[in-house]
């Protein structure tokens, strides 16, 4: 009898063209759209300005290599702009002149990027030197740019999928749980079904499996496109991953229905439920890192469900961090699950 | 075992702008169709919806086929069909797979293919819910509501909003309901429908039964069971003055004017006489047996339609 309501659950939710967009395609899409347009802000760069020469040389082309090599974004200027942007104090390094006669200009005030900046250029000169004599690759001291203590993701893709998978959840609890309930309810299905001997926990049960089999397979969907498009994957291990994606899957759904039992038609449910949904979106780091917002709002958002939810799964996804670290953020949600899963008990009706 | 399908007494629900129920006494015998008539906001629905279990009941007594809703409450849902009066059913679900399903929910069930032949609908077993006409989709309704084999069946205006022709061809499934030897509780608030199905039926206003009997012996219960018809062309003037010379009733309605009677043979002669006298334009004379509808407006001054 589960099986069977749990198949028919199945087979209705694949026909909802509308439903399978959103859970499987929109995500994917997503991914695919912001990991690209965003794809060269890989950690931050130093700007190096360079007057435009007149006249370009065969040492000139690999000079310009060589300083890409080194992680310097390079930007040639007409000399009138650049000697204006130097006068407005916005650049830290600027390359005048041509070979042999260069000059580095480093910007006081910006010292901290200025004076690696130059470090950098002095480097690839001597590099591009000792390629244009024929005297093979000089060895370089690799190098990391890091943020210490931050969550940081090497790629925005990266940094983005994880907040997807929160999102599609946090989406499925509210629409594919919650509102579908309240739409059951207005539309007399419930009560078709309080007619027959079905016992109403089946009936619940299987929709409840169903939304974790989705939920698993739409999350599947991203880490795969991540994996094969971007060659993102999860450094943490799976099962932590996992369990986070299950605790929060579980904890949105019993939002849902709890939020279900404020609402008597599908109508006052959207409003309820886009009450809760967008501040959550906007406010959680779903798509950026709220660095830029207020101190307090970064600390109050994190005694809402998504923002734990999402440091943890960025934690261990993007820095293969142990779950244990997250103990704080776990407790978190799960307080959120009690909550959601106590109202809910109270206030969900079939009629 | 019980002889009645059905006893209900002193059934209530107080709703908190307006008394749905005020107390209904039921009591239907096996194998009967049984009619619960009234205007839209009778108390039909809520009282149907009591004694299926649905709705809490303030006060009464149902006994469903001798079983009580406090003790035996699954074997009640096992043994009863309904059909609500607003049920929506998946858009994307086809009408074999509704019947699978909802058969899957009792311990025994017909086969989706001999309902689906019951209704008519073989032919649209595989297409979607959303795309099947009202009438198909009422007659799924009623198929799901036989899906157990039940012996008590719950029927709430099975045929509203439909054209006459769907109408009619529900009316044969619920009369094949009949032979197969159920027992029917239907409501609607059309009186030829009651006058067509039911063999007995209770007419219902302001959550209270009027009256209980056969469709023959409420008009035959009634002062004047015959009505003269006049027809005009076009609106029906005020009578005025005219019940005075013909010393009964008339009402106008319509393009009608209706004049009820107990003896059309003897009348005739002296509305007519009246009529002539008056130089009233009318173009038709009717004699018709008076209706449910007669009856209800007899009882409450209203009519069944509005
Ligand atoms: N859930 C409800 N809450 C409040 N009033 C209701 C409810 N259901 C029905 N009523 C009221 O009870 C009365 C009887 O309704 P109903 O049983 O649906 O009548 P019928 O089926 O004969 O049209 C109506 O006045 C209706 O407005
Ligand atoms: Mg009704």
């Amino acid at each position: 009898m589960l099986f069977r309501q749990f198949w028919m659950e199945w087979k209705l939710y694949t026909r909802d063209r509308g439903a399978m967009f959103w859970t499987f395609a929109f995500p994917v899409l997503m991914l695919l759209g912001f990991g690209v347009i965003f794809r060269d802000s890989q950690g931050p760069q130093i700007r190096l300005v360079r007057i435009q020469p007149t006249q370009a040389g065969a040492f000139e082309d690999g000079f310009l290599k060589a300083l890409e090599e080194q992680h310097l974004k390079v930007e040639a200027l007409p000399p009138d702009r650049a000697e204006q942007e130097w006068k407005e104090g916005k650049v830290a390094v600027l390359l005048e002149g041509t070979e042999p006669d260069w000059r580095l200009r480093v910007n006081a005030y910006l010292a901290p990027q200025g004076m690696p900046g130059m470090g950098l250029v002095q480097q690839a000169y001597l590099v591009a030197q000792a390629r244009a004599l024929g005297q093979g690759e000089p060895r370089r001291i690799p190098f990391t740019v890091e943020s210490p203590g931050r969550v940081k993701a090497p790629s925005y893709a990266a940094f983005l999928l994880p907040g997807l998978v929160g999102l599609n959840l946090l989406s499925m609890g509210l629409f594919a749980v919650g509102m579908v309930n309240v739409a059951y309810r207005e539309k007399g299905k419930f009560r078709r079904l309080a007619v027959t001997p079905l016992p109403k926990w089946v009936f619940l049960l299987a929709q409840v499996l169903n939304r974790f089999l989705i939920a698993g397979l739409a999350t599947t969907v991203l880490l795969v496109a991540g994996r094969y498009i971007f060659g993102i994957q999860n450094q943490g291990s799976v099962l932590a991953f996992a369990l986070v994606v299950g605790l929060g899957a579980a904890v949105f759904m019993a939002m849902g229905f709890a939020l279900s039992g404020f609402a008597e038609t599908t109508e006052v449910y959207g409003a309820i439920s886009n009450i809760a949904f967008f501040p959550l979106m906007l406010l959680s780091g779903v798509y950026f890192t709220l660095d830029a917002a207020p101190k307090w709002l970064q600390q109050a958002v994190q005694f809402f469900p998504l923002a734990p939810f999402l440091r943890a799964l960025r934690g261990i996804f993007n820095d293969g961090a142990s779950l244990l670290a997250y103990g704080p953020q776990m407790a978190i949600l799960a307080a959120w699950g009690l909550l959601a899963f106590a109202l809910a008990l109270r206030r969900f009706r079939w009629t | 075992m019980s002889d009645s399908a059905l006893r209900v007494r002193g059934l209530r629900k107080q709703y908190p702008k307006v008394l749905a129920v005020g107390g209904v006494d039921l009591e239907v015998p096996r194998g009967e169709v049984f009619g619960l008539l009234g205007p839209n906001g009778a108390g039909k629905t809520t009282t149907l919806e009591m004694i299926e279990g649905i709705t809490e009941k303030d006060a009464g007594e149902i006994e469903i086929l001798g079983l009580t809703w406090e003790r035996s409450a699954r074997e009640i849902r096992a043994s009863i069909g309904v059909q609500l009066q607003a049920t929506s059913l998946y858009n994307k679900i086809t009408p074999r797979e509704a019947l699978t399903l909802y058969g899957s929910y009792y311990p025994r069930s017909r086969p989706a293919e001999e309902l689906l032949d019951l209704v008519q609908l073989t032919e649209k077993a595989d297409a979607f819910h959303i795309t099947l006409s009202g009438g198909q989709q009422q007659r799924l309704a009623l198929a799901m509501a036989l899906v157990n084999d039940p012996e008590l069946v719950f029927l709430d205006e099975p045929t509203t909003g439909l054209d006459p022709q769907a109408r009619r061809s529900l009316w044969e499934v619920v009369r094949g309901m009949k032979r197969e030897g159920r027992t029917i509780i239907l409501t609607t608030h059309y009186m030829d429908e009651a006058e067509a199905l039911c063999d007995r039926l209770a007419i219902m206003d302001h959550g209270r039964v009027l009256t209980t009997g056969t469709p023959a012996a409420l008009i035959q219960e009634l002062a004047v069971p015959s009505v003269v018809e006049l027809t005009f062309d076009g609106a029906a003037p005020d009578p005025g003055g005219f019940a005075g010379l013909i010393g009964t009733g008339v009402e106008a309605r319509g393009e009608l004017w209706e004049i009820p009677t107990r003896d059309p043979k003897s009348a005739l002669g002296g509305i007519l006489e009246a009529a002539e006298r008056g130089a009233v334009p009318f173009t038709q004379v009717h004699i018709r047996r008076a209706t449910l509808e007669d009856v209800f407006l007899h009882r409450t001054g209203r009519s069944l339609r509005d």
